[in-house]
Formats: C-alpha cells, sequence, structure tokens
C-alpha cells in the first residue's frame, strides 16, 4: 500500500479519518477489468527533450558507518544508486527499465494482477546502458522516488534531465520499495513497510533518506569513472512523494545540495526557524494546493530564499512519475478526468528542467515568473491558485 | 469541565476510530436507519457548521444503527440535548425565556418536531451562538450513550502549525495515571500521583524525571480523601490548550520539594519509542516484545520479531508488553492470539437482542509454542484487551501488571453527516470469551504488580521481573 492513499485521507482532516484509514483494508488498486483494452507491444517511454543521447548505469554503495535502519540483521547500508548523463553515443542496446522479478514483485507489491508479471521489463527506455558519459563540469541532480516506489518509476524524468545536460543520481533507498536488488543479486523487499503506520515513521524516513544522499555525494568521486565530469559545487535534489519529503530533508542537513524540489511530497524535516534560504520548488497535485496539506502551509513559511509553489490541475499523486504512462500496460484504467499522461510527464519535465537551469545553470526561467499560456493546466501559488 | 471532557472527548475519538472494524453492511437493518446516514467513503469535503438538520440527521442515526438505538428511550437523547443547550445559553449571560423543554410523548418522530420547534424557536433569537449551541447540543447527545466507543468528530483543534510528524504535545509528561482514568474511569486511579514517563518539552526543560510525585496541580490536590479530582485534566492538555500549568512536586529519596509551571507545547518526541513494534532478547532465552497499538500488521510484526530473536537459538518464553497500548484492530488482537492459541472464541460481538457473533482464532497462524507472558496496565485499551482477555480466559499465559483500561464497549463504526462531520459509535457490544462484560470493568491481571514512584525513579520494572520469574517456572 502507498502513502497517497492514507495522505488523501489525512489531509481530509481529522483524527478520526486518518485513524479510521488505519483501520480499514488498504484501497483495492484500480480495477484491471476496465473497458479500455490493454495495449499491445510494451509500453515505451516519451522521448527525450534534451540535446544530449543519455547514458545510464548502475552502482552499489555500501555504508558500513551505520546499521541499516530497517533490517535488524544487517550491520550496513546498502544502496544501489542509477546514474543518467549525457553520452555521445547514439547506438547501442538501450537500458532495461527493471528486470523480470523487479517487475514481478512491483506489481505484486502494488496489487496489480492480470497481467504478465515481467510486464513492466519489457518497457522501452531511451538511454543507453553502460554508455561513455560526455560532457564537461555538469551539474548533479540527486533522485528519490515515493514511499513502496523503485526509483525505476521516475526513469521518465531521469532520462529527460540527463539529455538536458544533467548527471542523475537516482538511489534505490533499500528495503523501502517493493523491490530493490542489491549487489549481490539479492533483492530486497519493503521491510520499513511494516513501520509506515507509526507517529513519527514519516521523519525517520527522511533522516534516512538524508544520511543515504549525503553517503552517495561522498561516494560518487571513488566510485564512478565518470564522476570527473561533475561539478560538484552545483548539485540539486528533486523527489517525488516521499522523495520529495527526502530533497528537504536532504537539503536540511547537508549543505552541498544547493536547491531542491519536492513533487507532491508531504513533507517531514525540520527547517530550522532562523530560515531556510536555498531555493526550494514545491509541484503539487491537486492534493497540495494551500490548505490542503498542512506540512507544506507549515513549510512555505519557513522558506526565506527563491521558493516556488505550483500545482498541476487534474492531476492524482503519481501524475509526474512514469506509472501513468505504464497504466494503460497493466490494465490499470485512468481516474476519470484527470490530466492525460504525456501531459503530465512533459509539465512535469518542463518545470523541474526550468527550476534546475535557473538555479544550476543560471538565467531567469520565465515559465517560473508568471502563469504560462504553453501550460494552462499549471497555477502558481499560493497567490494564484484556487484554494478549495 | 471543558478541558476534562476535551481530553476524554479526544482519547474516545481516538480510540474510538482506531478500533473500527471491517465494515459490515447495514442495509438490511432498520429502513429509517440505513439511509439517514452513510459509511464514509473516500475523502471527505470540508466541514460546514451544523445545524439543527444535522443534530436531527444524527438522532435518527443513532436510534437507527446504535447498539441499543432499537429498545432506547429516544427520550434521553433530546434531554440530554436540551439540559447542554440551556447550559450553554446560561454560561453566555444569554438565557432566553422560550428555553423550556418541550413534553415528549415517547413517541420517537413526534418527540423530534417538537424538540425542533423549541430549539429552533430558541437559538432564533440567539443567532451569533447558533453555530456553538448547535455543537453543544449535539455533543450532549452522542455523550449521553455512555459509551466509550461512541464519539462525534467535529472541527476541533486540529494540529498546531508547527507540528512534525512524531511530535508530542502538551506537557512533556506521562503520569501513572493515564487518559482514560482522568474522566472514562476515574475510580481506577490511586495515589499518589507521579511522573513515569519525561518525553520532552516543557517537563524536561524543567528537569522532572520519573518517580517525581505531583503534589499539587494549579493550586489543588490530585487526589481528595483518595478520589481523584478533576484537576487531573490539566496534566494532558489538548491543542489549542495552552495555558501554563503550576505542578507542586517532591522527589523521593531526595525531600526535595519544589514548584514547575509548564506551559503546554509541541515537543520532539525520541522516534525510537514511538516504533509500534521493539524486541529484545532477554536472559534465559527469553523474547520481549513490545506492541503500542494493534496497528495493521501488527500481529505479523510481533511473530516477524520473535522469529527473528529464535533463528538461531531457542527461545524459552515470550514477554508481551501490552502497558500504554491503546488498541486499534480488533482482527490483529485476534490474529496475535492465534499465535497462541487454535479452535478458540476470542469475543463475542453481541446486539442489544443478544444476538452474538463469535470471533474465532485464526487458525492459519503457525502456533509459536512458547510459554507467553502478558504486562497489562490501565492504558491497554481496546483490542488491547480483547487480546488480554484471550489470554486470560483461555489460559494462554500469564497476566502480569495492572487491570486494563476498561475501555471496550464494542467496535465503533462511522457515519458520515450531512455537514461532513463524522459520527462513530459501536453497533454491536463486545463480550470476553466466556461472554463477560469487559467495558468500564477491564481484565484483571493473574499477577497484580503495580509501579510504585521508588520503582519509576529507580528505572525498575517489578512487572517485568514477575513476568520472568513465571517463564521461568
Amino acid at each position: 500500500m502507498d502513502l497517497s492513499m492514507r495522505r488523501i485521507l489525512a489531509v481530509a482532516a481529522g483524527l478520526v479519518v486518518l485513524a479510521a484509514s488505519a483501520c480499514s483494508a488498504p484501497a483495492p488498486p484500480r480495477s484491471a477489468t476496465g473497458p479500455s483494452p490493454t495495449p499491445t507491444g510494451p509500453a515505451v517511454l516519451p522521448a527525450t527533450s534534451g540535446a544530449h543521447p543519455v547514458g545510464t548505469t548502475i552502482l552499489h554503495v555500501n555504508d558500513t558507518s551505520r546499521p541499516d535502519p530497517w533490517n535488524l540483521d544487517v550491520a550496513t547500508r546498502e544502496l544501489k544508486v542509477t546514474l543518467w548523463y549525457p553520452t555521445k553515443q547514439k547506438e547501442g542496446e538501450r537500458a532495461p527499465y527493471m528486470t523480470p522479478k523487479e517487475s514481478e514483485l512491483f506489481l505484486k507489491g502494488s496489487g496489480i494482477a492480470g497481467v504478465p508479471s515481467d510486464t513492466l521489463s519489457k518497457t522501452r527506455t531511451n538511454a543507453i546502458k553502460d554508455a561513455e558519459p560526455a560532457g564537461e563540469k555538469l551539474p548533479l541532480v540527486v533522485l528519490s522516488p515515493g514511499w513502496t516506489k523503485p526509483l525505476s518509476s521516475l526513469t521518465s524524468l531521469a532520462e529527460d534531465m540527463a539529455s538536458r545536460g544533467y548527471v542523475v543520481a537516482g538511489i534505490d533507498h533499500t528495503y523501502e520499495s517493493h523491490v530493490t536488488t542489491l549487489s549481490d543479486g539479492r533483492v530486497a523487499e519493503c521491510i520499513a513497510c511494516d513501520n509506515d503506520t507509526d507517529p513519527g515513521f514519516g521523519t525517520r524516513v527522511v533522516q534516512g533518506r538524508a544520511d543515504d544522499v549525503s553517503f552517495v555525494l561522498d561516494q560518487l568521486p571513488m566510485k564512478w569513472d565518470g564522476s570527473g565530469l561533475i561539478d560538484r559545487s552545483r548539485i540539486a535534489m528533486v523527489g517525488q512523494s516521499m522523495g520529495g519529503a527526502a530533497a528537504m530533508a536532504a537539503m536540511v542537513k547537508d549543505s552541498r545540495v544547493r536547491a531542491g524540489i519536492d513533487m507532491d511530497g508531504t513533507t517531514y524535516a525540520r527547517i530550522p526557524k532562523s530560515g531556510f534560504s536555498r531555493p526550494f520548488m514545491f509541484i503539487g497535485s491537486e492534493l497540495h494546493v494551500p490548505g490542503h496539506d498542512a506540512s507544506w502551509d507549515r513549510d512555505w513559511k519557513l522558506l526565506t530564499g527563491w521558493k516556488r509553489w505550483v500545482v498541476v490541475k487534474d492531476t492524482v499523486h503519481q501524475a509526474f512519475t512514469d506509472l501513468p504512462l505504464l497504466g494503460p500496460f497493466l490494465g490499470v484504467a485512468p481516474e476519470p478526468g484527470v490530466l492525460p499522461a504525456e501531459r503530465g510527464a512533459e509539465i512535469a519535465r518542463a518545470y523541474v528542467a526550468a527550476f534546475l537551469d535557473e538555479h544550476l545553470k543560471g538565467g531567469r526561467q520565465p515559465l517560473l515568473e508568471e502563469p504560462s499560456s504553453r501550460y494552462p493546466e499549471v497555477e502558481l501559488c499560493p497567490e494564484h491558485c484556487g484554494k478549495s | 469541565m471543558t478541558a476534562i471532557r476535551a481530553v476524554t472527548a479526544g482519547l474516545a475519538l481516538l480510540l474510538a476510530a482506531a478500533c473500527t472494524a471491517p465494515t459490515t453492511p447495514r442495509s438490511q437493518s432498520r429502513s429509517s436507519g440505513a439511509t439517514v446516514c452513510a459509511k464514509p467513503s473516500g475523502r471527505l469535503p470540508a466541514q460546514t457548521p451544523t445545524t439543527i438538520d444535522v443534530i436531527e440527521q444524527a438522532y435518527h442515526c443513532i436510534l437507527g444503527n446504535y447498539y441499543s438505538g432499537s429498545t432506547m428511550d429516544a427520550r434521553s437523547l433530546l434531554t440530554a440535548g436540551f439540559v447542554a443547550l440551556t447550559r450553554e445559553l446560561n454560561l453566555n449571560g444569554r438565557d432566553v425565556a422560550d428555553a423550556t423543554m418541550p413534553a415528549l410523548t415517547g413517541d420517537r418522530k413526534a418527540d423530534w418536531t417538537a424538540f425542533e420547534a423549541v430549539y429552533r424557536k430558541v437559538t432564533d433569537q440567539v443567532p451569533d451562538l447558533r453555530d456553538k449551541l448547535a455543537v453543544v447540543t449535539l455533543e450532549a447527545i452522542v455523550a449521553s450513550l455512555g459509551d466509550n466507543h461512541a464519539s462525534w468528530a467535529h472541527g476541533g483543534g486540529g494540529r498546531p502549525p508547527d507540528f512534525y510528524d512524531g511530535d508530542g504535545y502538551g506537557l512533556g509528561l506521562q503520569a501513572n495515571v493515564n487518559g482514560p482514568q482522568v474522566d472514562i474511569n476515574p475510580g481506577t486511579a490511586l495515589p499518589p500521583l507521579f511522573v513515569t514517563t519525561v518525553e520532552g518539552g516543557a517537563a524536561q526543560a524543567a528537569g522532572l524525571r520519573p518517580g517525581d510525585i505531583i503534589e499539587s496541580i494549579d493550586g489543588s490536590a490530585p487526589f481528595i480523601d483518595g478520589k481523584l479530582t478533576p484537576v487531573i485534566a490539566a496534566l494532558y492538555p489538548r491543542y489549542p490548550e495552552a495555558d501554563p500549568v503550576e505542578l507542586r512536586l517532591s522527589r523521593p529519596g531526595t525531600g526535595r520539594r519544589w514548584s514547575v509551571t509548564l506551559k503546554p507545547g509541541v515537543y520532539q518526541r525520541d522516534l525510537a519509542t514511538l516504533q509500534g513494534v521493539t524486541s529484545k532478547l532477554l536472559e534465559g532465552g527469553i523474547a520481549y516484545v513490545r506492541l503500542r497499538g494493534f496497528a495493521p500488521d501488527a500481529a505479523e510484526r510481533v511473530f516477524r520479531a520473535i522469529s527473528r530473536l529464535r533463528t538461531g537459538r531457542t527461545l524459552t518464553g515470550v514477554v508481551l508488553d501490552l502497558r500504554g497500548n491503546g488498541g486499534g484492530k480488533a482482527p490483529e488482537a485476534i490474529r496475535l492470539a492465534s499465535g497462541f492459541v487454535h479452535g478458540k472464541v476470542t469475543a463475542y460481538m453481541c446486539t442489544v437482542d443478544a444476538k452474538c457473533e463469535a470471533l474465532r482464532t485464526d487458525d492459519t497462524v503457525e502456533l509459536l509454542n512458547l510459554p507467553l507472558a502478558v504486562l497489562t496496565d490501565r492504558g491497554c485499551a481496546s483490542a488491547c484487551e480483547h487480546f488480554s482477555s484471550t489470554v486470560k480466559d483461555l489460559g494462554i499465559g500469564h497476566l502480569v501488571g495492572t487491570r486494563t483500561a476498561g475501555l471496550i464497549s464494542g467496535p465503533a463504526e462511522p457515519f458520515q453527516l450531512s455537514n461532513n462531520t463524522m459520527l462513530a459509535f459501536p453497533t454491536r457490544h463486545h463480550l470476553g470469551p466466556g461472554r463477560e462484560t469487559i467495558d468500564r470493568i477491564g481484565v484483571p491481571p493473574d499477577h497484580h504488580v503495580p509501579l510504585t514512584p521508588q520503582d519509576a525513579a529507580a528505572g525498575r520494572d517489578p512487572a517485568l521481573a514477575k513476568a520472568l520469574t513465571l517463564l521461568e517456572k
């Protein structure tokens, strides 16, 4: 079960609703029996929009200085890091979206049945596996996925950022996803899911994720040959849901992270009362208009530097991930009235890129200054968006 | 008085909501009840003010669905509501000459019509009080059920703006007289009043320690002639209550006596102490597992913790620490019990005309085949008492500590009212495996081992020590 449902209920206000949600059965996945037929052939991620071909590779790092926060029998914290980066290589084997095993466990964990268990592993990506990185003084973006979601769920966004000249270091936070493949091929499942009703749970998760981020930043120069191409003075972090909350937490903890984006995640990190002046952007679905999630209202007041709060109309919690794009191939019908999946992905790409370009490359981005006729679905909050 | 009610309401509400059983369709029940209020589904729209129409809906909702709704004298609801209405008028210095209780006949519909007519006439004369009067009236109607799993969730203080997940609100301490004893079960508290846990906040900043005796609160004694006084409620303020509380304290052993003024507020808590399940291996191969609530997956988490401690060694027993466990999902209590016994009834859910459904163990759960001791106290409520009564009645382990809370009228089921507030109450009442009433009585431990201030100060745990001696036998 993911946190989005709980969040919806929590936002609905009232202890009763929150507590009751903890009691009710997990929301069943949207029916696979909808009228829309499952498309034939594999899913294909949208083409990237930037100038560069994209390469990708996987690293494993192991923090021996701390025990795993979830698996009490593991004395170290092992993390899988997926890198996406610009390359000159145009041809080559496309990287798999997931392994068949990862597809199986992710579908199972998400309660999706009725399609072959390896369906997601057939998804066609844009990035070339283990291609030679190219470029110089590239800014770095750390990427963190939502609760129970593998990092793969943000592949479309990651590829697009890389095509625009960013190195993306995405982290699978072990035991916080339905499936993470470890360095020795073992598969870690969502042990931390056991804890997700505990008070203080979100706070614990983002503290751990902030530690994960710092460790990955420490290790990257040693572990990746291409790290010489990175300009380490230009680091940002982007995350979805719990990953967005983690971006806030990582920035509070580690000053190397200069700018951050939270896509639709309830936040948990304590911003110092003295203020927090590094650039930060909230990108919300309709769950995150002002007044709907007390954590954003709280943090908005504590952000003292460059800040934006955009809300995309007619969107659901997963709108900025790959999941709506993949839904039709999984027999999951979109909710009625929501923005088409491709459009949600396009908007996420455009606003994330504008933010990164402004704060890591320099130069004001008109998209972030005023409502855009190209993206009428996007509202600039809190001043110019509908309270409901 | 308001403070007490607030504390109680908050607690009852939490417990009630937390132990909502999987909903059973009620459509076959009395038709008036089925249509008047519905089970909530999905996100609740924003609340709107409470009106006489909402009160009417709640009145029929209770009569149509509440455990004893079909047999109760509906006049008791209306009378309780009218009492609260007139008190509120009086409190505001705005009494109304027409505020006289109408004559009631016992005919539910006619009585409502009479009540509504007077209610409208009265409230029309004090339009600025209208919302407040509606709230106190409905609160009183729900409170008149005298049911600890009946509640009405509306408005409320919400959360403080600077609240973070895991934070506490209040003075930052817990005392040996806990939430339910403050109002729901005041007869169960024993002097002296002392601090058991310092969680943070003002209490921590003022240097309070476990074992410190609270001699007075805001100048009043917590016990008079051995009976708990209402001042105790000030120990557990709920947001937005923020008045400072003055405590006179003494520390046994040192003879120190002093006073502190503690201001309620948001405080950070140690995240490790908030985890639903924690476990450790004790000497002699005994698994100690603390379960703080019957959240979804609670039973599985306990089983996994035991299984992990069992890996590579032979366990000789399990201590399950349920002190302060405020309950949660009944199916989790059943599942946990099913690790220790099969083929038995753990509880009965009974209608007012004594039609009972037996809740049975889930015999697909693997038996642990380990001796069990369970630690209980007055904070073990609802599903925690379901489990404790199962342990006791079926003889699957020793209960050690103090009697449980006695807060288990029945599983609260939520009903949505037209202004998007939520009414919740049991449609059936809970009886133990021996068909005994546990509500308001609690489950007595097999071994009564209370905590003393000296124990708290020294960090001793006599109940755990007793449990270990029982398991070693």
